[in-house]
């Protein structure tokens, strides 16, 4: 059931098959976008054991809306824009789970950064400390673009939305970060790198 | 990127460079191919442009908690009311774990103790997991064995105990009993000491009660429904009617009318999930077909209940053994195992399992990795050294070649 026939064809090929439900495209479909879709889904949630699980549903999503995919090329950001909607569903989620698992043991999330660590994954928990306690639209803007790296108008794009309303998304996001970053030690070595914030910091 | 960006980008790079030092993608990657191309066979399989709704719960979710903001404070007391209990295992008092293999030594029993005030003594050589809890009860799989239990009534209410051993159930409302399952023979021997429970099985028409002082002692090896054959739940309607009442006496409630099975037919797993467990999960288990066991046990995954999804599986296996769906399940029971409990062991059990009944089956090869993966967690490096040069002899270029290869070149 899980070795489809290998898919053979350009782009335009594949989606056309995909369209078809030919299962060799999906996973064709699959191995070429998977890296991209997981680096999205880890740079938004940080570390997850629920990374593979939303992987998954980020492609069955995309396989339910193929027909509404009209330009090919555009398929990595249109892939980002699912990635994105998946992993806002799951940090909801998420946050329920923590304030349910005072009641419910077997649904805590578990959590790698917890364990003892480095500095850098100390640092890492308290980043990813921070962008918990953004707005959802914010935080989402600022992985993009800062952690992932995406161009402002990707970003755009992934976000759903203008790029005039990313940019305000960003100015607010980097605020807010700023403000938390402060009272937060463990962020400070990273922070001492010239960085931006660092500057205003000062100033 | 403007320059004042680019600062912001440094800090976006350094957490990039801690996020890739966390956990490798490829692990991720290879767990949720498995899964997705699952999906897209299954889909394929029922023969539609079937959509599925994984999250078609966010909305519900929602309003639910709309509402339950809207009586706070109301909510917030049910809450306190519902704490579920927990469990120590062992003289050591350890905290046991939801569905964790809890097995005594040959020597000596394996006490279990409850916050209420319930225990069990797991006899020796035995083995059961707790499933679940809840404010006045637990849900319990004997897998093979014996247990003394004495369970606490809770102060002005009725305690809620399940026992599951096999195909059998047993409803315990505050007694004390012996239960013995042998899983070989499908047997269960019952002595209630004190109070009452109740028996049902497949192969009981009506559940039965025992009494204290009774003795049950009873095999439904001879009395199980056959195995359906696979062509026949492979093409066309499931064998169950969605307007049998009794379900062929196999005791599922028809109140629901079969929407799990319309819900899951339909590829929406998650409500399917919700409405087979709104129909006791344990029931509807007892009489969904070998394809919607699968299914249900890839919703109770892909939503966080290992638990459920572990008792589908083996229910399959029980019910259904030596067919095709049972292997799949056995290979299920690994992936749970090794990606949900990092049981590593267990998972090397499953995956030689799967590989053992199917040795030129479709999961050959990811069994085969999974396996060497499972082995090297495990600590048994010379294990996983062979199981890398059987992947690499079969699949020089599969997704866990270069696993393999990192494997034998240590």
């Amino acid at each position: 059931m899980l070795t489809p026939l290998t898919f053979v064809g350009d782009d335009a090929a594949l989606m056309q098959a995909l369209r078809a439900g030919h299962p060799g495209a999906a996973a064709a479909f699959y191995d070429q976008h998977a890296a991209h879709v997981h680096r999205t889904l880890r740079s938004a949630l940080g570390p997850d054991e629920d990374i593979p699980d939303l992987l998954q549903e980020v492609f069955i999503r995309a396989l339910n809306q193929i027909g509404k995919l009209r330009d090919f090329e555009r398929v990595r950001s249109w892939l980002s824009t699912i990635a994105i909607f998946v992993a806002r569903g799951h940090i909801r989620l998420r946050a329920r789970r923590g304030w349910l698992s005072v009641f419910s043991p077997e649904r805590t999330r578990p959590n790698h950064l917890d364990q003892p660590s480095s500095e850098a994954r100390q640092a890492l928990r308290e980043v990813y400390a921070v962008l918990d306690e953004m707005p959802l639209d914010e935080r989402m803007a600022f992985v993009l673009r800062f952690v992932d790296g995406m161009t402002l108008p990707d970003t755009a794009e992934a976000c759903d939305t203008s790029l005039a309303t990313v940019k305000r998304r960003l100015a607010r996001a980097e605020t807010r970060f700023l403000e938390a970053a402060r009272r937060r030690p463990a962020l400070e070595q990273w922070l001492k790198d010239g960085t931006r914030w660092n500057q205003q910091k000062e100033s | 990127m403007e320059p004042a960006e680019g600062k912001l980008g440094q800090l976006g790079e350094r957490v990039r460079e801690a996020l890739a030092a966390e956990r490798t993608p490829s692990p991720d990657i290879r767990a949720a191919r498995a899964g997705f191309l699952q999906q897209v066979a299954v889909r394929n399989f029922q023969g539609g442009d079937r959509r599925w709704s994984l999250r078609g719960a966010a909305r519900r979710w929602r309003m639910l908690l709309l509402l339950s903001a809207a009586a706070s404070g109301a909510v917030g007391l049910w809450f306190w009311q519902q704490l579920p209990i927990s469990f120590q295992v062992g003289a050591a008092a350890t905290t046991g774990r939801m569905g964790d293999l809890i097995e005594a030594t040959a020597n000596e029993p394996t006490p279990l103790r409850f916050s209420e005030g319930s225990s069990l003594l797991l006899q020796h050589g035995s083995r059961m997991r707790v499933l679940s809890s809840e404010p006045k009860g637990a849900r319990v799989l004997l897998e093979n064995g014996a247990v003394d239990v004495a369970i606490t009534h809770p102060p002005g209410s009725q305690a809620h105990w399940r026992f599951e051993a096999g195909p059998f159930r047993v409803l315990v409302t505050g007694t004390k009993f012996k239960m013995e399952f042998h899983s070989q023979d499908l047997s269960l021997k019952l002595a209630t000491e004190e109070g009452q429970v109740l028996v049902s099985a497949p192969c009981l028409a009506v559940p039965k009660p025992v009494s204290a002082g009774e003795r049950l002692d009873l095999s439904c090896l001879a009395k199980v429904a056959p195995v359906p054959q696979l062509a026949s739940l492979s093409t066309g309607p499931s064998p169950l009617r969605k307007d049998q009442t009794a379900d062929s006496g196999r005791g599922v409630p028809a109140q629901n009318g079969g929407s799990w099975r319309e819900l899951l037919g339909a590829g929406h797993l998650a409500a399917g999930l919700r409405a087979a467990e709104r129909a006791n999960f344990r029931q509807v288990c007892q009489v969904a077909n070998p394809r919607e066991l699968l299914a249900l046990a890839d919703a109770a995954r892909l939503f966080g209940r290992a638990a459920r999804a572990v008792t589908a599986l083996r229910v399959l296996r029980l019910r259904f053994p030596g067919s095709t769906d049972a292997s799949t399940a056995a290979f299920s029971l690994g992936r749970l195992a090794y990606e949900r409990q990092h049981d590593f062991g267990e998972a090397v059990h499953w995956f030689a399992t799967y590989l053992r009944e199917q040795p030129s089956g479709p999961l050959m090869g990811d069994s085969v990795g999974r396996l060497m993966e499972a082995r090297l967690r495990s600590g048994d490096e010379i294990g996983a050294r062979k199981d890398a040069a059987q992947y690499l002899r079969r699949f020089p270029e599969g997704p866990y070649a270069s696993e393999a290869r990192g494997i034998l070149s240590n």
